[in-house]
C-alpha cells in the first residue's frame, strides 16, 4: 500500500482543458472518491495516475516518489475499468493470473493467489469459464479480482459499478466497503454517482471542468459545500438555492429573494454588498402549524418515494422542495407554513461559501 | 435469374477447364464441342506431363514460396503498422493512413515499367525475392486498411488493462491484439496469399529463368510454346486454381467468427 500525492496536474486535449492544477493527497489505506459530472476530467485524472495518459505538467507521487517517468506496468497500480475490459480469449483463471504471469511469478504461486482471490470474491466456481459465459455481476467480480490478485500499491476504479443493475449495485457497494476495511488498501474511485461517493468515500473530491472544487469527508462536503456547484451537485433532492440581497433590519438580517423574504438570523458577517445565494437542504425545512411560520409556500406536487415524500412547492417566484415523512398528506394548492433553522443556511457570495 | 446467369458465367469456364484437362487428347481434337465427361475415359496423363515433363513441380514450389513468404510478411508488417496508425499518436499519422490508400490507387501497369527499369539497373531482376518485395508493396496497403478497421473495433480499455497488468506495447499486441484479431489476420493472410499466387504481370516482366517461374508465369510459358496442347494448359490451370479454392474453403470458417464477445459489459 502507498500514499498518493498529485501536484498541480494539468492536461489538455488539443484546445480542451481536461485537467487544470489538480492537487490531491490520498493517505495510505484511504478510500478516496473522485466525484463529478461526466466530462469533468475525473477519468482522465485516473488515467494520468495510472500512466495511461501522460500529463502536460505536474507530478504524480506514490509514497513521495515521483512515478512520472514510469510506464503503467512499472507503477504497481491496478485498475478496474467501467467496461471491465476482461481478456475475452482467456479463462477467468487466466484473466486473474495475467498480471502475475507478466511479472514472472512462479506458476504455483499464481495458482495459489488466483484461488485465494477467487474465493475472496466468491468466483472460485467460475475459474474455467470464459468471460462471455459470465453474467454482468460475475464479470464485474472478475475485473475486481484481476486488480486485487496482485496486491498493488494503489487501486484505481473507474465507475466499476455503473453497468450493474440497481439492486446488484447496492450489494456490491457494500461488499466493496467491507473489502476495503478488511484489506486496508489505498483506493481511488471514480464515479458520477453521489450515493456511491457518500457511502464509500473516506475522502470525497468533487471535480468540475478539470478542477477540484472541494475535498473533504463526505459529511463535510454535504454539510459545508464550498461553492454553489458542490451545494447543488451533492444531495438529492437538490438543495434549494436562491439569489437575492441581504438587508439589515435592526439586529436581524433578512434575505430578500424573488417574491419572498426570510429571516436569516444573527449572521456575523461583514455587511455584504450586492447579490448573494442562500441555500438550504430539503430536510432542513420544517413544516409548522398554520399561522406560526414566517414562510408560506403553496404545494405544487408531491413525489412519493416510499420511505418519505418530497413536497414540491412554490414560494414567491421560486421553487422550494422539502422532505416530509411518508405519513404527510397534502393537497396541491394547499398553503403550508415553513420554518427554517438559520444555522443550517448556506450562504454564497459570487458562488463561494461565506458562512 | 440474375444469380443463375452469373453462376453460369463463372462456373462454365471452370467446368470446361476441368473437363478438358481430364479428357484424352484425341477426344478433344476429334470432338472439341463435347462438354460431357465419360467417367471410363478419365485420363490423368495430362497432369503427369504438366507436373514432371514441364517442370510444374518446380513452379508450384516457387509459387508456394513466394505466396507464403508474402502472406507471412504482410500479416506481420500490417499488424504492427495497422496498430500504429490506429492507436499510437505521432506526427503525420493521418497523412500516413491516407497515403496508404493512395498508394493502392496506382494501377500495377503504371508501376511495372519504371520498376522494370529500376530493378534492371540495380541488377535485382530475375529474382524471386524481389518479386516478394513487389507483392508486399502491392498487398500491404489493403492489408493495413483491413487491419486498421478491425483494430478500431477492439476496445481501448482492454489494451489499457494489459498495459497496467504488466505488458509492454509489443506485449499488448502479441498477447491481446493478435489472439483477438485471428479472423482479421486470417483474411489478410488469405488475401495476400491469393494475390501473390495469382499475380501474373510482375512475374511475367521480372522473371526470365524458367527455374524461378511461378505457376502463372509457367502456364503462360507453356501456352505460348510451339506444340500447344489444350489439355496440358487446362491441367496446369486446374493446378493453379484448386489450391486457392481449398485454401479459401478451409479458412472461410475462421473469417466470420467474432472474437471479442464477453470482454465488455455486453
Amino acid at each position: 500500500m502507498a500514499s498518493l500525492t498529485l501536484k498541480n496536474i494539468g492536461k489538455r486535449f488539443g484546445k480542451v482543458v481536461a485537467l487544470s492544477g489538480v492537487d490531491l493527497h490520498v493517505e495510505d489505506g484511504e478510500f478516496c472518491v473522485l466525484l463529478g459530472p461526466s466530462g469533468c476530467g475525473k477519468s482522465t485524472l485516473l488515467n494520468v495516475i495510472a500512466g495511461l495518459v501522460p500529463q502536460d505538467r505536474g507530478t504524480v507521487e506514490l509514497d513521495s516518489h515521483s512515478v512520472d517517468r514510469l510506464a503503467p506496468r512499472d507503477r504497481d497500480v491496478a485498475m478496474v475499468f467501467q467496461s471491465y475490459a476482461l481478456y475475452p480469449h482467456m479463462t477467468v483463471a487466466k484473466n486473474l493470473g495475467f498480471g502475475l504471469r507478466m511479472r514472472g511469478v512462479p506458476k504455483t504461486t499464481i495458482r495459489e493467489k488466483v484461488l485465494d482471490t477467487a474465493s475472496l470474491l466468491g468466483i472460485d466456481g467460475l475459474l474455467n469459464r470464459k468471460p462471455r459465459e459470465l453474467s454482468g455481476g460475475q464479470r464485474q467480480r472478475v475485473a475486481m479480482g484481476r486488480a486485487l490478485v496482485r496486491r498493488p500499491k494503489l487501486f484505481l476504479l473507474d465507475e466499476p459499478l455503473s453497468n450493474l443493475d440497481a439492486r446488484l449495485r447496492a450489494n456490491v457497494r457494500l461488499e466493496l466497503k467491507q473489502l476495503h476495511s478488511r484489506l486496508k488498501t489505498t483506493i481511488v474511485y471514480v464515479t458520477h454517482d453521489q450515493v456511491e461517493a457518500m457511502t464509500l468515500g473516506e475522502k470525497v473530491v468533487v471535480m468540475r471542468d478539470g478542477a477540484v472544487r472541494q475535498t473533504g469527508r463526505p459529511e463535510t462536503i454535504y454539510s459545508f459545500p464550498a461553492d454553489t456547484f458542490v451545494a447543488t451537485f451533492i444531495g438529492s433532492p437538490e438543495m434549494n438555492l436562491y439569489r437575492g440581497m441581504i438587508l439589515h433590519n435592526g439586529e436581524h438580517s433578512v434575505f430578500q429573494g424573488r417574491g419572498f423574504s426570510m429571516d436569516i438570523g444573527d449572521l456575523r458577517l461583514n455587511p455584504m454588498e450586492g447579490e448573494v445565494d442562500v441555500g438550504f437542504r430539503p430536510e432542513d425545512v420544517k413544516i409548522v402549524e398554520a399561522g406560526t411560520g414566517k414562510l408560506h409556500a403553496r404545494v405544487e406536487m408531491i413525489s412519493d418515494v416510499g420511505s418519505e415524500k418530497y413536497i414540491h412547492t412554490r414560494i414567491g417566484q421560486e421553487h422550494l422542495t422539502l422532505r416530509a415523512t411518508k405519513y404527510a398528506s397534502f393537497q396541491p394548492d394547499e398553503i403550508i407554513d415553513l420554518a427554517i433553522d438559520a444555522a443550517r443556511l448556506h450562504i454564497f457570495q459570487k458562488g463561494v461559501r461565506v458562512n | 435469374m440474375g444469380i443463375l446467369f452469373f453462376v453460369f458465367i463463372v462456373a462454365f469456364p471452370f467446368y470446361w477447364m476441368i473437363v478438358s484437362s481430364l479428357r484424352p487428347l484425341e477426344e478433344i481434337l476429334m470432338n472439341p464441342a463435347n462438354l460431357g465427361l465419360d467417367i471410363h475415359k478419365i485420363d490423368l496423363s495430362a497432369y503427369y506431363d504438366v507436373l514432371f515433363d514441364h517442370g510444374f513441380v518446380r513452379y508450384i514450389l516457387n509459387s508456394l514460396y513466394v505466396s507464403i513468404i508474402t502472406a507471412a510478411l504482410s500479416v506481420a508488417l500490417s499488424t504492427v503498422g495497422g496498430y500504429a496508425v490506429t492507436r499510437l499518436r505521432f506526427r503525420g499519422q493521418s497523412f500516413m493512413s491516407y497515403s496508404i490508400l493512395i498508394i493502392y490507387m496506382f494501377p500495377a501497369i503504371v508501376l511495372v515499367i519504371p520498376l522494370y527499369v529500376i530493378f534492371s539497373h540495380m541488377g535485382l531482376r530475375d529474382s524471386i525475392n524481389v518479386l516478394i518485395l513487389v507483392y508486399l508493396a502491392q498487398t500491404l496497403p489493403v492489408a493495413l486498411y483491413m487491419l486498421r478497421s478491425y483494430f478500431k473495433t477492439l476496445p481501448l480499455e482492454m489494451e489499457n488493462a494489459g498495459l497496467i497488468d504488466g505488458c509492454t506495447r509489443f506485449g499488448v499486441i502479441w498477447r491481446i491484439i493478435i489472439p483477438l484479431s485471428a479472423p482479421a489476420l486470417a483474411s489478410v493472410a488469405l488475401y495476400t496469399f491469393m494475390i501473390a499466387w495469382n499475380e501474373f504481370l510482375f512475374a511475367f516482366m521480372f522473371l526470365d529463368t524458367p527455374d524461378k517461374f511461378t505457376l502463372s508465369r509457367g502456364v503462360v510459358q507453356m501456352a505460348g510454346s510451339i506444340h500447344l496442347s489444350k489439355q496440358l494448359v487446362m491441367a496446369a490451370s486446374v493446378l493453379i486454381t484448386l489450391p486457392i479454392l481449398f485454401l479459401f474453403l478451409f479458412f472461410e470458417r475462421y473469417l466470420v467468427r467474432g472474437m471479442t464477445s464477453g470482454a465488455m459489459k455486453g
